[in-house]
């Protein structure tokens, strides 16, 4: 049953008020994101002493929710629910929702909402399901950000229709579809609400964005180093939070160890596994009209400009090649790496212990591990603003899992990973993997286009599997990895990153669908070049072969394979069911 | 048209009297918006299909234009009287200027029973009717609309007579006409969704859940059935709707407790709005006497249908459940039933407030039309509910502090804002 929003109160055609930073437009359900806007700004407010850091101000960003009756009524009036039952292509979807209209009763209140806000506004998905079942569709829907820039109300409210109708129609994009259908039976068919909410950063020039943006959870699930899983982890990026959010190069850290940079080759490897991009909402002239583009009002830069912004300041050090080190901040030429260092080796904003705090105080308060989201805006001549974006559970298998390093050896093990990522088991029937011989990297765009079509057909099956594959999944270059997108794999429950010696780079540990794996309790496997036993391709190539295109092969196994990985000790391994089997589950109960 | 009894101009003008003595308003002032500005009649010969030749007479009255120019819309009805034509005109000069839109009050008629006259006779009296006011109407100084009778294609006829006459293209001359031919998304449900979000904000000021809340409603033209429509989508339930039956020449009200649905009605309703009953009965209506909506047990009404409907004689009948009463139709309630209605604590959304979603909506497709670029329906209900409610909220916000009658407050808005713009331009 999804909670309703009558909780949250009823907008009153005024954004900023400063009385009301959250209200409503619409009833029924609010929808995860949104439930947890209202958890963030619940904590703050009864948290406040716990929270205080000197020189930061922490709030909630004003926001207002489209709640769940409005996208029920715009489908019903406008009679999109048999438009989307045929499932059309996106584009399809989106021209319909385009030109339908929203329900009458609360344009006056979205039009005074544009009017009132004259700065970038984000409109994001809150997806009903996510607030019922109490877990992240992270990624699924769209969010469209607006510029609010325009000088007349027309125009903003313009903006903010075509970015609400967006976000509506991404409900039954394909890759939403494929999501839901992977996540099994759904209590509920699902319902979006919008969130409205104003965007933290500044403008410079054409480009308004935060300083920073971040994503921090209390627990890891890739320690390295000294750090511990409870100890937590956070990945910041320059600019918006959706270079963290679409699996980009961003840093990550460990609070308890900010110090301590990721474990690369040589400080050199740097310059190619740190951020080069960052996004801003473009607040310059008006970009070709585009309703159906998420990126419509964005635009993607490079540090160059970031630094002739002066917003390297904290977020970068500078190369120095004779000396082959890292010298934090931005006062001498070289190429800049953006590592944060004057923030978390030199400490000169008291980020992290900001984040530490509200790590615990949130931890305290959902009585479970957390992900928070945030992001940084230093206006000049005052406090540095944290806005505090998101918080929600986040969800750690809690299972005992033992994989121990006799195990990894065992002839038994199909796959068998020193670096697997999350926690549990998993039994599938079904494997999908490219086969070795038939791999070319040049050739994994259509590798992609075929697993797409074995993923559909499994998932419309009801069949979990495992999927082999070589190099990055989720790689947007095709030269290292498969460019494979959530909804051509959703229904994978174990993921293996495989190499081959014409394909070794390095892992991405699961990067680019963390979100995915994690809310989906995906199991990763990464299996290094010369790793033990890393992949039986022999046992695979005995199994019954259910189809086959030129590179990839989908075979049914005798018995079901039992996936487990430790979340503890990191080990992940993959072998057939045995009816003495220490998980002491029978086949006939798989 | 005429109510026996009851003269419309003389009601219109004894509101006006009221409100003047609030404002305190000067002799001068009061002369001048007592009375139109301008007023045409005129015969409109017409060759029948008979061959026989015809004369209609035809009326324009121009209330007051010192705001703007002057709108209001074109009635073809039998009983068409000039005071019925000046009353309305008057209305339509408050009602433009109670939701602040830069137009003046009009409104034209002609005598004449479309129900017995030919497309082709039609289109003559509409052509004749501009011909003879071709240079007294247009964009810039009286725009003509749709009223009791008169569709979008009778406008298409008047546009067409006036740009033959003036030899060019004008589609600011006339509002109501059909989208794509230069009139507006968003118009036709207008006023009955103007009425739907004054009976919200009301609700909203009284503190009264809308899902609390159920209505009966007197007519089931455009009006009603948007306004029935809109309510019932915001959680409302309406229990009674009243029409008039053109075969029976008697009115009916139609009760269903668990709720009239709108789009039931119109599939067994004849062109006029008129209810079939038999139909009616079977899909489970009670069909009850025309007045009988007016008794219902229900917290809101609403009178969609003519002027001088709620009288003295029939206003005590009202039940005492009845919290708001939102008039749809220009005119329904009588001095005398006012007060009653003040009496029994009953919230009054006026007329020229409650029904003024239409004008103002022709007001956009007059704007839309001059720039000859047209807006989503998105747009034009947004810009349609943000007018009305900040409208409604103008007029009660002056009601609570002044104790004034909603009515008596919307006059004072209304009245102040032409009587100040006659004064800026030196009239008076």
């Amino acid at each position: 049953m999804t909670a309703t929003g009558e909780d949250v109160p009823r907008f009153e055609r005024r954004l900023f008020d400063p009385a009301r930073r959250i209200s409503r437009i619409g009833t029924g359900s609010l929808g995860g994101k949104a439930r947890g806007l209202v958890a963030a700004a619940r904590i703050l407010h009864e948290r406040r002493a716990d929270l205080e850091v000197p020189g930061l101000s922490l709030d909630v960003p004003a926001l207002c929710v489209v709640a769940t009756s409005v996208f029920d009524a715009f489908l019903d009036r406008n009679g999109l629910r048999p438009v989307v039952a045929e499932e059309p292509s996106d584009e399809v979807i989106a021209l319909a929702f385009q030109r339908a209209t929203l329900p009458a009763e609360w344009l006056g209140d979205l039009r005074s909402l544009a009017d009132d806000a004259r700065l970038p506004l984000a409109c994001r998905s809150s997806s009903a399901l996510e607030d019922a079942l109490g877990r992240p569709f992270a990624g699924v829907y769209g969010t469209k950000m607006i510029p609010g820039n325009q000088p007349d109300i027309a125009g903003r409210f313009k903006g903010l229709v075509d970015a609400v109708k967006f976000v509506f129609a991404t409900t039954f994009f394909r890759e939403a579809r494929a999501y839901r259908r992977a996540a099994g039976e759904l209590p509920e068919p699902e319902k979006m609400a919008v969130v409205v909410q104003e965007v933290v950063g500044r403008r410079h020039g054409d480009r308004f964005y935060p300083d920073l943006s971040g994503v921090a959870r209390s627990y890891n699930f890739y320690p390295v180093g000294p750090a511990q899983p409870t100890e937590g982890v956070v990945d910041l990026a320059l600019g918006l939070g959706k270079t963290i959010v679409d699996g980009g190069l961003c840093w990550s850290f460990s609070p308890a160890h900010p110090k301590r940079p990721p474990p690369v080759g040589s400080v050199r490897d740097l310059l190619d596994v740190t951020q080069a991009q960052f996004w801003a909402v473009n607040v310059g002239p008006p970009p070709p009209y585009d309703p159906m583009a998420e990126t419509e009002h964005l635009v993607h830069r490079s540090l160059a400009e970031a630094e002739a912004d002066g917003t390297l300041r904290y977020a970068a050090s500078t190369y120095d090649a004779e000396s082959d080190r890292l010298v934090p901040g931005t006062g001498r030429a070289g190429p800049r790496v953006v590592d944060f260092a004057p923030i978390l080796s030199w400490q000169e904003l008291p980020l992290v212990p900001a984040l530490r705090k509200l790590l615990a105080v949130c931890e305290e308060e959902l009585a479970a591990p957390v992900e928070i989201e945030f992001a940084l805006s230093l206006p000049p001549g005052q406090p540095a603003r944290l806005g505090f974006l998101q918080v929600r559970p986040l969800l750690v298998s809690r299972e005992t899992v033992e994989v121990t390093a006799e195990d990894l050896l065992s002839p038994r093990a199909v796959v068998a990973s020193p670096l697997a990522m999350g926690n549990g088991r998993h039994e599938v029937g079904d494997v999908v993997y490219v086969e070795p011989a038939a791999f070319e990297a040049r050739l994994t765009p259509s590798i992609a286009a075929e697993i797409e079509r074995m993923n559909r057909a499994l998932v419309e099956a009801g069949r979990p599997y495992l999927l082999i594959g070589f190099g990055r999944w989720g790689s947007s270059d095709p030269w290292l990895g498969t460019p494979v997108r959530w909804d051509q794999i959703s229904g994978a429950r174990g993921i293996v990153e495989a190499t081959l010696p014409q394909m070794n780079p390095e892992p991405s540990q699961g990067s680019h669908f963390f979100h995915n794996l994690t809310s989906h309790s995906v199991l990763y496997f990464t299996v290094p070049l010369h790793a033990g036993r890393g992949v039986d391709w022999g046992w695979l190539e005995r199994q019954e072969v259910v189809a086959r295109t030129e590179h990839v092969r989908h075979v049914r196994t005798e018995t079901p394979l039992v996936l487990r990985v430790d979340g503890r000790s990191r080990r992940g391994v993959a072998r057939p069911l045995r009816g003495e089997d220490e998980e002491g589950v029978s086949p006939e109960s798989a | 048209m005429a109510i026996k009894g009851v003269n419309a101009f003389e009601m219109a003008q004894a509101q006006f009297d009221k409100v003047a003595a609030i404002l305190d308003l000067d002799p001068a002032t009061r002369e001048l918006l007592r009375w139109p500005l301008r007023e045409y009649s005129f015969a409109i010969p017409v060759r029948m299909d008979d061959g026989r030749v015809k004369i209609f007479r035809g009326f324009r009255v121009q209330h007051n234009d010192a705001r703007g120019p002057s709108k209001g819309g074109i009635r073809f009805h039998p009983q068409e009287t000039l005071d019925t034509v000046r009353a309305l005109a008057t209305w339509m000069t408050w009602k433009c200027a109670v939701v602040d839109i830069p137009l003046g009050g009009g409104k034209g008629g002609v005598i004449c029973d479309p129900h017995h006259l030919s497309q082709r006779e039609q289109e003559q009296i509409c052509r004749g009717w501009v011909r003879q006011l071709a240079r007294n109407v247009g964009p810039v100084a009286d725009v003509p609309a749709p009223d009791v009778m008169t569709s979008g294609q009778h406008m298409l006829w008047m546009l067409d007579e006036f740009e033959t006459i003036h030899g060019g293209h004008y589609p600011g001359f006339i509002t109501g006409k059909p989208v794509g031919m230069g009139g507006s998304e968003g118009r036709t449900e207008a006023t009955g969704y103007g009425v739907v979000f004054t009976i919200r904000e009301a609700l909203r000021e009284l503190g009264i859940d809308v899902a609390q809340t159920r209505a009966s409603v007197q007519g089931f033209g455009n009006v009603a059935q948007y306004a029935i429509r809109l309510y019932t989508q915001i959680g409302g339930k309406v229990t009674c709707v009243a029409c008039w039956d053109q075969t029976d020449q008697a009115a009916y009200s139609f009760r269903r407790e668990a709720g009239v649905d709108a789009d039931q009605l119109v599939s067994i309703s004849d062109r006029f709005g008129g209810i079939d009953k038999a139909k009616a009965k079977a899909l489970g209506y009670e069909v009850l006497p025309g007045d009988s909506w007016l008794e219902q047990p229900v917290e809101i009404l609403v009178p969609a249908a003519l002027e001088n409907q709620i009288r003295a004689d029939n206003a005590p009948r009202i039940h005492a459940k009845v919290k708001v009463l939102a008039e749809g139709a220009n005119g329904p309630t009588t001095p005398e039933a006012d007060t009653i209605l003040q009496e029994k604590g009953i919230f009054v959304i006026p007329d020229f407030l409650a029904n003024a979603g239409g004008v103002t909506c022709s007001y956009f497709e007059q704007v839309q039309s001059n720039m000859n670029f047209f807006w989503e329906k998105d747009e034009v209900l947004a810009r349609l509910d943000s007018k009305m409610t900040a409208a409604f909220h103008a007029v009660s916000e002056l009601a609570r502090k002044r104790k004034l009658f909603m009515r008596d407050a919307a006059y004072v808005i209304a009245i102040n804002r032409v009587a100040q713009a006659c004064r800026d331009r030196g009239w008076v």
